[in-house]
């Protein structure tokens, strides 16, 4: 059994009773087994309809209770991803928290001019080393969306981008199981084989169901070729609440656990105990300004409730941090970024992406991944809770001050300083004088300067140069059987 | 409050048996339906129009106080000559090829059909062909395509091209949106309008509109 870290004392905004948590699955099962969901993939189909759901004269699939709970008891409760390295880098489960930037935003801010642009090849790789080079972010997706490459082959050029600049687990999206394969073919040969790699998964791939209960046929084939080959897959719906889903939380909720259920049992009938992670991008239509927002108190909630429910389920959980729908990195950025990082660590949420994000999944900016770096270093201190015992009690330490004693020169300080206090990378503790000496700079510029120092120094390890090669000529033949 | 004060209350609240009362009250009260209609329910969707610019109605009470004024129509609608009621246009639309983003193409659907166009929604993953054929059959005055994603984008401009083989450029005025669509590519592909929002969509229709008219 893996021993998970992080599961200190501490204790946990709850939003749901256990009575709640019950009432949301029974209500996600009975949407499964009445309303039913549409399935266009008609092999998944006959595999649903081979096990037991039926299919109603509207084409839709009913999913009885017992497929699920078949599929719960089969599904790991643990998911280990290791880096490029093959060295354990993430335990998925329990309340471990990770984190890493999103996907493919389509606008990045530049570093060195500021400029507002379209993203471009070269700011995957830029965003993969920085986010290397940072220790609180633990996994690598594409965070930009490469504008100037062939749209079919963005994410494949992505993929060997991230794998070149980062050493650590990565996450991926992909047109469909076309690119998809590539991608995997590509990590067995790193690996060393299809075994190997099932052994030590390198990827994980981000798969998405239509909301309402709609499972697209790219969705599903991806789903199912991860399944084939022990590839981690998430199956997260991003329902929006007013628009593609109700506008409660419980029932914006309640379709988000169905249709990720959803994936769940077609995943687990494919391959029993293949990895899988549950959970539901909680988006908010607002429907005064038409946006998707990423940061609306509501979809914080649902969030909760969403990570609540995955540990209820007792599966790894996907899920969000580090996002802003301002416009820029100003303080409403600095203050919606840390929130819903810091409920996504309270909370244990285990994977959880889109750091970096502006303007409501559109636009991308390397100066927020390195503020929210430093916001989950401080907060994993934080977490980490409170020994208390003998000596941290410090009762001689106390006596040998006395009164009007002092601590600067005691042993029990000397000993302990490095470990309790912890040091800031970019927040100020400077004084007005010395601040004013360093330059007089804001958070941001100071993110911006520590981006920039990093992407001047950081080097990443070669990959072998066959393994280079290797890639070169897999994309190369996709490339061309495409044209 | 007036009979028409109370009317366009009701349309803009949404109160669809209130309006339809009143409606039938104001004709017998020897209103023609032609007042009724602009000064009634045109004049209630006029300021439900700039109460959602202003951020004071959400979109769900725009979407009903428009169903309410087509109730409302329904009862004028034999009482009216042809020139009364124009049809601000009919309008083919659909997400392209590959794309399965489809709210924002809803809402603008939605908002244009409250607007007075006349919408036939495709659905998603519209072929190019599947346009073009559409809006001949139809007799389309717009065709409208909507794509979330940089490798759906593409398939814009293959509509356009599609529209031009069969001979239809001429006559269907192309309007695009979504996320990654700029005014910028619009000019590329030789859209004839772009917006970045269902409200910009309405306008841009009207004017396009109103050119050829
Ligand atoms: C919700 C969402 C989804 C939902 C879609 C549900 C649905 N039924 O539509 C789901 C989860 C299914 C989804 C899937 C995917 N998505 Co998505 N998704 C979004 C998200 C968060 C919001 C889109 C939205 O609905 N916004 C709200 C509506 C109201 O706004 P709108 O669509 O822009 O429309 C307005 C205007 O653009 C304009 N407009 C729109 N259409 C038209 C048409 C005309 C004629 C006119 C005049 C105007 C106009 O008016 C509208 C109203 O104001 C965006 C991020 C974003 N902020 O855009 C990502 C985003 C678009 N998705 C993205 C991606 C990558 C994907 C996937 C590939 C992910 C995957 N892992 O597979 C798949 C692709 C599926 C496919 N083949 O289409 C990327 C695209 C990046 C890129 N470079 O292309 C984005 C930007 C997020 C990101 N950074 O990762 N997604």
């Amino acid at each position: 059994m893996t021993q998970l870290r992080n599961a200190s004392q501490v204790g946990r905004l709850g939003f749901l009773s256990e009575q709640n948590k019950r009432d949301i699955y029974l209500a996600a099962l009975e949407v499964l087994a009445n309303v039913g969901m549409r399935v266009y993939h008609e092999e998944a189909k006959t595999l649903l309809l081979e096990a037991g759901c039926t299919l109603t004269p509207q084409d839709r699939v009913l999913m009885p209770r017992h497929l699920v709970e078949q599929a719960r008891l089969c599904v790991p409760s643990v998911v280990n991803l290791y880096d490029r390295d093959g060295t354990l880098a993430l335990e998925l489960g329990g309340y471990n928290s990770y984190f890493g930037p999103g996907s493919d935003l389509m606008s990045t801010y530049d570093l060195e001019t500021g400029a507002h642009r379209p993203s471009t090849l070269k700011d995957v790789a830029r965003a993969a080393r920085l986010c290397d080079a940072l220790p609180h972010l633990d996994f690598i997706m594409s965070s930009a969306h490469p504008t100037d490459q062939d749209p079919h082959l963005s994410y494949l050029l992505s993929f060997a981008e991230m794998m070149q600049n980062t050493r650590k687990p990565l996450v991926m999206t992909a047109e469909n199981e076309r690119d998809l394969s590539v991608m995997i073919q590509i990590a067995r040969e790193l690996r060393g084989g299809a075994e190997a790699l099932r052994q030590k998964p390198y990827l994980v791939v981000y798969n998405e169901p239509i909301s309402p209960l709609e499972h697209p046929e790219e969705s599903l084939s991806k789903l199912l070729l991860c399944a084939d080959t022990g590839v981690p897959s998430i199956y997260s719906p991003a329902p929006l609440a007013g628009a593609t889903a109700p506008i409660t939380v419980a029932g914006h909720t309640t379709q988000g656990v169905a249709e990720s259920l959803f994936g769940l049992v077609v995943h687990q009938l494919r391959k029993p105990g293949a990895p899988f992670l549950f959970g539901i991008g909680p988006a908010v239509l607002d429907l005064v300004t038409a946006q998707s927002s990423y940061n609306a108190v509501e979809y914080l909630m649902t969030y909760m409730c969403a990570v609540e429910m995955a540990k209820w389920l007792d599966i790894p959980n996907w899920g969000y941090a580090g996002t802003s729908d301002s416009q820029l990195l100003d303080a409403q950025a600095g203050m919606e970024a840390t929130q819903i990082t810091f409920l996504a660590m309270q909370a244990g949420s285990n994977l959880s992406h889109d750091v970096g994000y502006l303007d409501f999944g559109l636009t991308g900016s390397l100066e927020e991944i390195v503020l929210v770096d430093e916001f989950i270093s401080m907060n994993r201190r934080l977490l980490a809770g409170i020994e208390v015992n003998r000596d941290t009690l410090a009762l001689e330490a106390i006596a040998e001050a006395g009164p009007g004693g002092q601590y600067m020169t005691s042993e029990h300080t000397y000993r302990y300083m490095r470990a309790v206090q912890w040091r800031p990378t970019i927040l100020n503790r400077h004084g007005r004088e010395r601040w004013l000496a360093d330059g007089g700079l804001d958070l941001a510029a100071r993110a911006r300067q520590k981006a920039l120092d990093l992407l001047a120094t950081h080097q990443v390890p070669a990959l072998p140069a066959d393994l280079a090669v290797k890639t070169d000529e897999l994309i190369g033949a996709f490339a061309a059987a495409g044209a | 409050m007036s009979l028409f004060e109370d009317l366009k209350l009701n349309v803009e609240q949404g109160k669809k048996e209130a309006v339809l009362a009143l409606v039938a009250q104001a004709l017998d009260q020897g209103h023609s339906a032609q007042q009724i209609l602009q000064q009634g329910l045109i004049a209630a969707m006029d300021i439900v129009g700039a109460k959602m610019e202003q951020e004071e109605m959400f979109i769900p009470e725009v979407l009903r106080a428009a169903k309410t004024m087509e109730a409302g129509l329904e009862i004028l609608k034999p009482l009216l000559g042809v020139g009364d009621m124009q049809v601000s246009g009919k309008v083919v639309m659909g997400t392209v090829k590959g794309d399965l983003h489809d709210i924002g193409k809803n809402l603008v659907a939605m908002l244009l059909s409250s607007a007075g166009f006349e919408v036939i929604d495709l659905g998603i993953n519209v072929a190019p062909a599947v346009f073009a054929q559409k809006a001949e059959a139809t007799g389309a005055d717009f065709l409208g395509m909507s794509a979330l994603l940089t490798t759906t984008m593409p398939m814009m401009a293959a509509t356009i091209e599609e529209l031009e083989k069969a001979g239809l450029r001429g006559r269907v005025r192309v309007l695009i949106g979504g996320a990654p669509v700029t005014q910028a590519y619009a000019d590329q592909i030789g859209a004839d309008g772009y917006a970045s929002d269902a409200g910009a969509a309405i306008k841009v229709a009207k004017e396009l509109g109103a050119v050829k008219a």
